[in-house]
């Protein structure tokens, strides 16, 4: 059933990064794995939360099936984007999934205590990045089993 | 009546007559009934009467007792034996003078055989001064007999007649008389010169004056022993009010050692001096009670004091601490063993000016051999500029320091944030590869080809050196550790290598070292990687072991058996960037041997190669140690 409803609509990913190369990597990355993905891209931390409470330009955002997140981000980093995400009722049952050039244990570790849902590495080489987004859209978008909305869970 | 006949018989009479007259004593000579037949001037003198007065009267007028009962026989003995029991013994009796008055006398009777039978001889000494003094003696006695004896000097107490009435057993011992041979004497048979003179008063000086100027200071005199024998005194003389007038106490120390040091100073001065002052250190000779007998002009310089300022002083006002408590012998050591201990070791302490400046020193002690015993030479050196340049030098160590650490961070940080626009060219020079290969012409192929592969190596390149760096920057600290463990993971690590090159890697038993693991991973990997990738055709084969070596350290062998290497490239094949293949036979930065050297140098180890061409290398490094887990 889950799996019908979702044929039926797009999936909509919100991706966080300040690094229009990346963005870019991404999002040929996502047209190859998958032709029914919707890919929000903002630039900065702040603008990030505008978009998932809806705020200012946002209005119309939709609901995202899942957040990919970089770290590093202007404004507000993406700690405390995952920090309000996390601590918020609505949105932290959407799977957030943090994507930064970094392998620092410290920045892993920080992540996951955050409530990260995955903590990834942005590869080095194209045929790597595309496989990783190939993974993430096999497993978070297509093997697992997603809330369909924040009202669906009962407090 | 026999007197007369002795008087008149003249040869006798004149005989005795001279002798008589010579000798210093009063003499009387008596017949056996205690009647007197011959005196001396000296005896007229002392008794107050004229010879004739004397001739033919009983003795008992000037002697009244104690003498004529002497000589006289009784019941019990002969007349001789009488005599006998007296003669040569002193008897002390009372004189009786012409005009009444009593003195103590000293007599000493001697036979005389004459044709009228023995006569008796007697020598009559008056003792008045020596039975005052004994009186006094009695009295002082009782009053300062303990303040004497606790005195450590020889204590001797004279009166103004230069008669000693006092001493103690320091005086007796020093000049080795006992006490009763010295109570009464002269004081110039112990001090023959310097001493009596100085307290006689004279038509210039009263005696109080003449004591007065004499009172509390120091003479060097000479003491005369019993046994004639000579030796250096250093006398300090005080007044001492008594009933008979003012008395003065000398106080006698036997300076000998202190003359025999001073002679021996002189002969050193004469024999030392050239080479002290040919020293370029300041040197102080001292004295095992600290006390400085020598020094040169540099000495005197460097402490800004005179010698005569110097000599004689304890080196403490030198050296405040540390080095007199090096001389000085205690409970758990001898002098020699004290001195012993620091000889020919060089001892950093704090020297003091006379201006109360301190300057660091560094002190040598060399043993000096003299008559007096061991002498210490101290070689001291003023090193305020060394310790001014060991100082700075430290600075610059501190600011070489963080300099290297700014570097090291600098290069982290660079080839870590060159990553990031590297990853963008290598990903879309990728991209392009991937998606246009083939549908553009053959040169945009070749030309995207090599920015691929251009990208790809610089990737390799940086990636490398973060990890040279990171050696450096982000090293853990070293803990016991594994090594077998660590080679099993980098044997993990290396599996698709091992697998495609076939290689066959074994190892001995490897022991526990002190390391940081993730370092000893690295280092295995790259030394085993190396050996897989500089193979000949064929099976590699690379063998790891380890040997124990001195100094609880462990020297491992990673032993291959592959191209080998030229050993003038021993050297160069450690450093960075350094490559002795083309770069189309094997791939690779010329960093991982580098990587190597610098972890097992941050480990306190060493890293070698051993190898001919063709025939296989060994690489060897050594690591501390670690505890025995098992």
């Amino acid at each position: 059933m889950t799996v019908i409803e979702r044929e039926k609509r797009f999936i909509e990913v919100f991706l966080v990064d300040d690094s229009t190369g990346d963005v870019r990597l991404t999002q040929e990355a996502f047209r190859a794995a998958n032709a029914s993905i919707h890919l929000h891209v903002v630039s900065d931390g702040v603008e990030a939360l505008a978009f998932l409470k809806r705020q200012g330009a946002h209005v119309s955002a939709p609901r995202p099936d899942l957040i990919l997140l970089d770290l590093n981000l202007p404004k507000m980093d993406g700690r405390e984007v995952l920090a309000y995400i996390k601590k918020d009722d609505t949105l932290k049952t959407i799977p957030t999934a943090i994507l930064s050039i970094s392998d620092a244990e410290a920045d892993i570790a920080k992540s996951y205590q955050l409530q990260a849902n995955c903590y990834l590495t942005k590869p080095a080489q194209w045929d790597e990045f595309e496989a990783l987004v190939k993974s993430i859209n096999d497993f978070w978008l297509t093997r697992v089993q997603l809330p369909r909305a924040a009202g669906a869970v009962a407090p | 009546m026999i007197s007369h006949e002795i008087s008149e018989s003249k040869e006798s009479g004149a005989k005795y007559r001279g002798l008589l007259e010579a000798a210093p004593d009063a003499m009387v000579v008596v017949d056996q009934s205690g009647g007197i037949v011959l005196l001396n001037v000296q005896a007229e003198k002392q008794f107050g009467y004229h010879r004739d007065e004397l001739l033919g009267q009983k003795v008992k007028n000037i002697i009244p007792e104690g003498f004529a009962e002497r000589l006289i026989a009784d019941g019990t003995r002969s007349a001789a034996e009488a005599l006998a029991q007296q003669i040569g013994t002193g008897l002390e009796l009372t004189g009786r003078r012409k005009d009444g008055s009593e003195f103590p006398i000293e007599i000493m009777l001697s036979p005389l055989e004459s044709a009228e039978g023995i006569l008796v001889t007697a020598a009559i000494r008056d003792i008045s001064v020596r039975k005052a003094a004994e009186k006094h003696l009695a009295q002082m006695e009782g009053r300062y007999r303990g303040l004497l004896e606790a005195a450590p000097d020889a204590m001797v107490v004279v009166n103004q007649g230069g008669e000693i009435v006092l001493l103690n057993v320091q005086a007796e011992k020093q000049f080795g008389y006992s006490r009763d041979e010295l109570v009464g004497k002269k004081v110039k048979s112990l001090i023959p010169e310097g001493f009596a003179e100085r307290l006689i008063a004279d038509d210039l000086r009263t005696a109080a004056d003449a004591l007065a100027q004499q009172i509390g200071t120091g003479l060097e005199l000479i003491g005369h022993r019993k046994n004639g024998s000579e030796f250096p005194i250093e006398i300090m003389l005080s007044p001492l009010e008594s009933a008979e007038g003012i008395l003065v106490t000398a106080a006698i120390r036997d300076i000998s050692v202190r003359k025999a040091a001073e002679k021996h100073l002189a002969q050193m001065e004469g024999r030392y001096r050239g080479l002290l002052e040919a020293a370029p250190d300041a040197m102080v000779v001292v004295n095992q009670g600290g006390e400085i007998v020598l020094l040169n002009v540099q000495a005197e310089k460097q402490f800004g004091y005179r010698r005569d300022e110097l000599v004689g002083q304890k080196m403490k006002s030198l050296i405040p601490e540390g080095f007199a408590e090096r001389l000085i012998a205690d409970a758990l050591r001898s002098a020699e063993d004290a001195l012993a201990q620091q000889i020919g070791t060089g001892i950093e302490l704090i020297a003091r000016r006379k201006d109360g400046s301190d300057f660091p020193i560094e002190i040598m002690l060399s043993p000096l051999e003299s008559a007096e015993g061991i002498l210490v030479t101290a070689a001291i050196r003023d090193i305020t500029a060394r310790k001014a340049g060991e100082a700075n030098l430290l600075v610059k160590v501190q600011e070489l320091k963080r300099s290297n650490e700014e570097l090291g961070q600098f290069a982290y940080i660079a080839s870590h944030d060159l990553q990031e626009p590297l990853r963008m060219v290598a990903s879309y020079t990728q991209l392009l590869s991937r998606r246009y290969k083939g549908k553009l012409d053959a040169d945009a192929d070749e030309f995207i080809s090599f920015a691929v592969d251009g990208a790809s190596r610089m990737q390799r390149l940086i990636q490398d050196l973060l990890a040279y760096s990171r050696v450096g920057t982000k090293g853990k600290d070293l803990l016991n550790t594994s090594s077998e463990e660590a080679l099993q993971q980098a044997l993990i690590n290396l599996r698709g290598a091992i697998e495609e090159s076939s290689a066959l890697v074994t190892h001995d038993p490897l022991p526990a070292v002190m390391a940081d693991e993730m370092q000893l991973v690295q280092l295995f990997q790259n030394l085993v990687g190396n050996a897989i990738k500089y193979q000949n055709p064929g099976t590699p084969r690379i063998h790891v072991s380890a040997v124990r070596s001195v100094g609880k350290k462990w020297i491992f062998s990673v032993k291959d058996n592959g191209l080998g290497i030229d050993p003038q490239y021993f050297e160069r094949i450690f450093g960075m960037f350094q490559r002795l293949h083309k770069r189309e036979e094997f791939a690779g930065t010329g960093i991982g041997l580098a990587i190597c050297k610098k972890i097992v140098e941050r480990h306190g180890g060493s890293i070698s190669v051993e190898s001919r061409p063709g025939q296989g290398a060994t690489f060897r490094f050594s690591l501390a140690a670690g505890e025995r887990t098992t």
